[in-house]
């Protein structure tokens, strides 16, 4: 007996939509991926974070300060040379103290206004390159610690500040070992 | 008249190529941008303001207390306490860089790096080629402190071989952790040749059975086959070294109000990886609040 063969019609058109949702649902993990790294990484050429087997995982902070060869950038606002901190003899670096202070009364500012207590220590995540002398990190350490003050050379914090802290939970960004795997 | 009954038409598919299109470019485009490194946090805990500028008012120091600190400089590692110093653990350091060339590892002493880069060259890859003098500080996959063995302050030293387990693969082992017997000694000689730097033919790697641990906790195994074929000999690196006199030290002074306080205190030019290192190793030991001081400072 002939077997019989099943005719389809020629103009099948071909379907993708199928593949349109997988391309979909890869594409929005890709953006919620990145988006849930953002904060944190800044991908950089001159800035190579050192491995750590710190399994500690990051928290959500408002405010970066990242410290590369060349620059400290505070909020991704370049506040100063890497090479000026390195050369300045006091511990205090006052560009960098003008812009944390800053950060740090609209944090307080809208803490109040939230009706959250205002007095708690304020947080930071740093991003050093791992080449980066002690010396600058040093500096920029005692200045985020001092962050409760408009300048270096004041002891008191302004009129309705007098009591804020300045950012002395601080954070520093590192690559997990073995890229996390345990 | 029959009434002509209209015949639904067949739903058309919208046109999705062009969005095919879009997605096919998108898609590599993030995952070239993607960054598979996992992310963690080192936190320090900085003084207050008040307490930094009150210098009038600052407390008597406790008699009692560890008073613990870890200094490094460019030579030595050194732990103190009470007022006192035990041995320095001297170090030869050594730069691991990934070469963008080959993709191959390469280490170098950091004298013959910086002596390349006066001369106007690069750092050598494995292949041949030359780092790009202006940018290898970033190719650096890990800055070694390679263990020195001295006699005296005036010998120049020989480098210390460990076993350790390896973190890599067949092909490009990575030292991982360093082994230690049942006296927590770790396994390590003397190097031969010019500064030690040749591998003791006397330090063999055990063979499959042999009862050995780590300076993890709870980390004594009898070596499986698989792992004992695995394990290089490679030379002990100073951290190591500290991580186990402090975990000595953490365990000895328990009961002590400060046990868990440690101060690191370094250079001006000491790098940011080697402060993470020494963070690293004090919190694995539970000194879990670290200060940090400028040494001199």
């Amino acid at each position: 007996m002939a077997r019989r063969t099943r005719k389809y019609a020629d103009d099948v058109p071909f379907s993708i939509t199928s593949m349109m949702d997988m391309m979909t649902i890869i594409l929005v993990f890709m953006i919620k991926n990145m988006d849930a790294e953002g904060q944190l990484l800044t991908q950089a050429e001159n800035l190579i974070l050192p491995i750590s087997t710190s399994k500690l995982q990051p928290t959500e902070v408002s405010l970066t300060i990242v410290i590369d060869a060349n620059n400290v950038v505070v909020d991704n606002e370049k506040v100063v040379a890497t090479s000026d901190v390195n050369e300045q003899e006091d511990l205090c670096v006052q560009p960098v103290l003008s812009t944390l202070y800053q950060k740090r009364k609209a944090e307080v500012d809208q803490r109040l206004r939230q009706g959250q207590p205002a007095d708690e220590a304020g947080s930071v995540v740093v991003q050093i390159d791992k080449n980066i002398p002690y010396n600058v990190m040093y500096k920029v350490m005692a200045t985020c610690g001092i962050a409760g003050v408009p300048s270096c050379t004041s002891s008191e914090g302004e009129a309705g500040y007098e009591k804020m802290s300045g950012y002395t939970n601080v954070s520093f960004a590192v690559m997990e070992k073995n890229g996390g795997e345990e | 008249m029959a009434k002509e009954v209209k015949k639904p038409a067949k739903p058309e598919e919208p046109d999705l190529l062009p969005a095919m299109g879009l997605f096919t470019i998108l898609i590599p485009m993030l995952l070239s941008m993607a960054a598979f490194s996992k992310l963690a946090i080192v936190q320090v805990n900085l003084p207050e303001r008040s307490m930094m500028t009150n210098s009038d008012e600052q407390p008597e120091p406790d008699q009692q207390a560890l008073n613990l600190s870890l200094g490094i400089t460019n030579d030595y590692l050194v732990i103190g306490a009470r007022g006192g110093f035990q041995p320095n653990v001297y170090f030869k350091e050594m730069w691991t860089f990934r070469c963008k060339s080959d993709a191959k590892l390469i280490t170098h002493a950091v004298e013959d790096v910086k002596a390349a880069v006066e001369s106007g060259h690069g750092p050598k890859c494995k292949d041949g080629s030359e780092m790009d003098k202006e940018k290898y500080l970033y190719e650096i996959e890990a800055i070694e402190l390679w263990a020195i063995h001295k006699e005296s302050e005036e010998d120049p030293g020989r480098v210390m071989w460990a076993l350790y387990t390896n973190g890599g693969t067949a092909e490009e082992p990575i030292a991982d952790s360093a082994y230690v017997n049942g006296n927590n000694d770790f396994l390590s000689l003397p190097g031969e040749g010019p500064m030690g730097l040749t591998p003791p033919p006397a330090l063999k790697k055990p063979a499959a059975g042999t009862a050995l641990a780590t300076l993890t906790p709870n980390s004594a195994r009898q070596l499986k086959p698989d792992v004992a074929a695995k394990n290089l000999i490679y030379p002990l690196s100073a951290y190591d070294l500290i991580a186990k006199d402090l975990i000595a030290i953490h365990t000895q002074f328990i009961d002590l109000e400060d046990v868990d306080n440690i101060i690191i205190v370094a250079n001006y030019d000491t790098q940011f990886d080697k402060i993470i290192q020494l963070m690293d190793r004090s919190k694995e030991a539970g000194f879990s609040k670290i200060n940090l001081a400028l040494l001199g400072g």
